[in-house]
């Protein structure tokens, strides 16, 4: 498999705190990845830099190949890069279908995104994602009525839309119940597989990490604690992986 | 040596509390306690004023007067509202600074359009009116520009601020998608104000309404007009039937608001 994302020595420090020291790793295309560790790791801050969010102090990434500077332009980055955190990233007065199809403004013109307003463009794009997400009968509901879990598929029917080749994951089923988390999680390692995409997902379950994801990049105080396939991570590892300072 | 009984807590707040008090008691002084504090007939005409609350006159001529008259303040509040709400976008939506594409230009917008609008608020609409009236004369303009402008400067006011506050999350998610400044705007930014911007508009127009009203005292006809002609006629039944015509506009409006604000945020 090719490889896709190349970090090379990212470095991030905020006011005197490091968040990252120098981290270097590399996916394959169609890896799935769980990044874990304690609160405070870096996990987010990680996941915040590959999206472009932010910007570390030190290192590269590179994307495909080129560096991730490149994709300075959003619509380019969407194609290749997509995002989904827990469910306040949806805008919750709007419709579910304008939320869904959001994930096409990348194609559209100003014009276009405001005609869908009327009449819903590409429509058959939302009906597929919700169908494949379960929930078809939402079309037209106002999405903040849904409840946590169905916003999260309609989040995961985003992505869907959006269709990048490479997925980041911040937390995707922090403020979801045990078998809702289940639900999500199951849903958008499927759709990863079946799209061939490369998914990368922090999580604080280290039972779901094991479950869903091939490998496991676990981080402590900004580095790599260990950086292994699911099967091998043994309860050893997990244990002083989250042993707090005191014990030590 | 316990010194706790003398050096009770004698907080900042305290000790200013105690001197506007003290300031406060002192004026009382200064204050000429005699018959000509209130003017001496003022008494009898304030009597006659309540009195005419009870009996306001409802004959037919003055019931068509008051509704003709109702009619043309709630045109102007209208027309005024609808100018001020389209200056507000025009102004308010720069202001905020969403659309800018990077710190510099942010900016720049957003002190060359927050002055813009703080200007048009700092003269208020009967100073307007005056500067209206002096240019374009009575005409039904002036009393409509003269409210545009400063309402205008404070919905867009408003709606930058609401704007600037909008949760930072849908909109991350919204350009981590690839939407455009603009496309961010329709998908995440206005869908999320827009029920306070309707609700403070609401408001506005009620205070516009009010503010019509008092601006028909320059001299464009509506109920402001009609009150300031009984009171100088001494006709207090006639003053209570337009104010009672102002008071209906201003509830029917405040029952549409709220009517309006249940079926958005259901």
């Amino acid at each position: 498999m090719p490889e896709i994302i190349s970090l090379n020595q990212i470095s991030k420090t905020y006011e005197r705190k490091i968040a990252l020291s120098s981290l270097s790793f590399s996916v394959n295309k169609g890896e799935s990845i769980a990044l874990i560790g304690p609160s405070g790791a870096g996990k987010t801050t990680l996941l915040n830099i590959m999206a472009s969010i932010l910007t570390p102090d030190e290192g590269e990434i590179f994307i495909d190949g080129s560096p991730l500077s490149d994709f300075k332009d959003q619509r380019k980055r969407a194609k290749k890069i997509g995002v989904i955190r827990q469910q306040f990233d949806l805008v919750g007065e709007l419709p579910v279908i304008h939320n869904v199809l959001a994930g096409r403004l990348s194609d559209w013109g100003v014009f276009k995104s405001l005609l869908s307003f009327l009449i819903p463009q590409d429509k058959q794009y939302a009906v597929k994602a919700l169908e494949r997400v379960g929930l078809m009968d939402k079309l037209y509901d106002r999405t903040s009525i849904l409840s946590g879990g169905e916003q999260q598929r309609v989040a995961l029917a985003r992505l869907l839309v959006q269709n990048p080749e490479i997925i980041l994951a911040d937390e995707p089923v922090a403020s979801l119940d045990p078998a809702r988390a289940e639900d999500i999680l199951d849903l958008l390692a499927n759709i990863a597989v079946e799209e061939k995409q490369t998914l990368m997902a922090s999580l604080h379950s280290v039972e779901y990490a094991k479950k869903y994801f091939d490998r496991i990049i676990a981080l402590k105080n900004g580095e790599i604690f260990f950086d292994l396939p699911a099967a091998s991570v043994t309860d050893a590892h997990i244990a002083s992986l989250y042993k707090l300072k005191e014990q030590a | 040596m316990d010194k706790s009984w003398f050096t009770f807590d004698l907080h900042k707040r305290k000790i200013l509390t105690m001197i506007l008090l003290l300031v406060f008691i002192l004026s009382l002084f200064s204050v000429e306690w005699n018959s000509n504090l209130i003017h001496s007939g003022g008494f009898e005409t304030a009597k006659q004023i309540f009195v005419a609350l009870f009996q306001p006159d409802l004959s037919t001529d003055i019931l068509l007067l008051a509704v003709e008259a109702s009619w043309s303040t709630l045109s102007y509040a209208t027309a005024g509202m609808s100018l001020a709400i389209f200056i507000a976008f025009i102004f308010g939506i720069p202001a905020s600074g969403v659309l800018a594409e990077n710190a510099k230009t942010k900016r720049i917008m957003r002190s060359f359009f927050r002055g813009h609008l703080g200007f048009m608020r700092a003269i208020h609409e009967l100073v307007w009116a005056w500067l209206f009236v002096a240019s374009i004369g009575l005409s039904p303009f002036a009393a409509i520009f003269a409210l545009a402008i400063p309402y205008g400067g404070i919905l867009g006011r408003i709606f930058a601020d609401m704007l600037e506050d909008v949760p930072r999350e849908p909109i991350l998610a919204l350009e981590a998608a690839g939407a455009s400044r603009l496309q961010t705007l329709w998908y995440g930014y206005l869908p999320m104000v827009r029920t306070s911007i309707i609700s403070y508009a609401m408001y506005r127009f009620e205070c516009a309404v009010r503010s019509s009203a008092i601006m028909s005292f320059v001299g464009i006809g509506g109920l402001g007009y009609q009150i300031h002609l009984s009171l100088d006629d001494l006709h207090y039944n006639e003053v209570w039937t337009f104010v009672f015509f102002l008071i209906f506009l201003v509830i029917i409006i405040d029952a549409w608001s709220n009517q309006l604000r249940k079926r958005l945020v259901r």
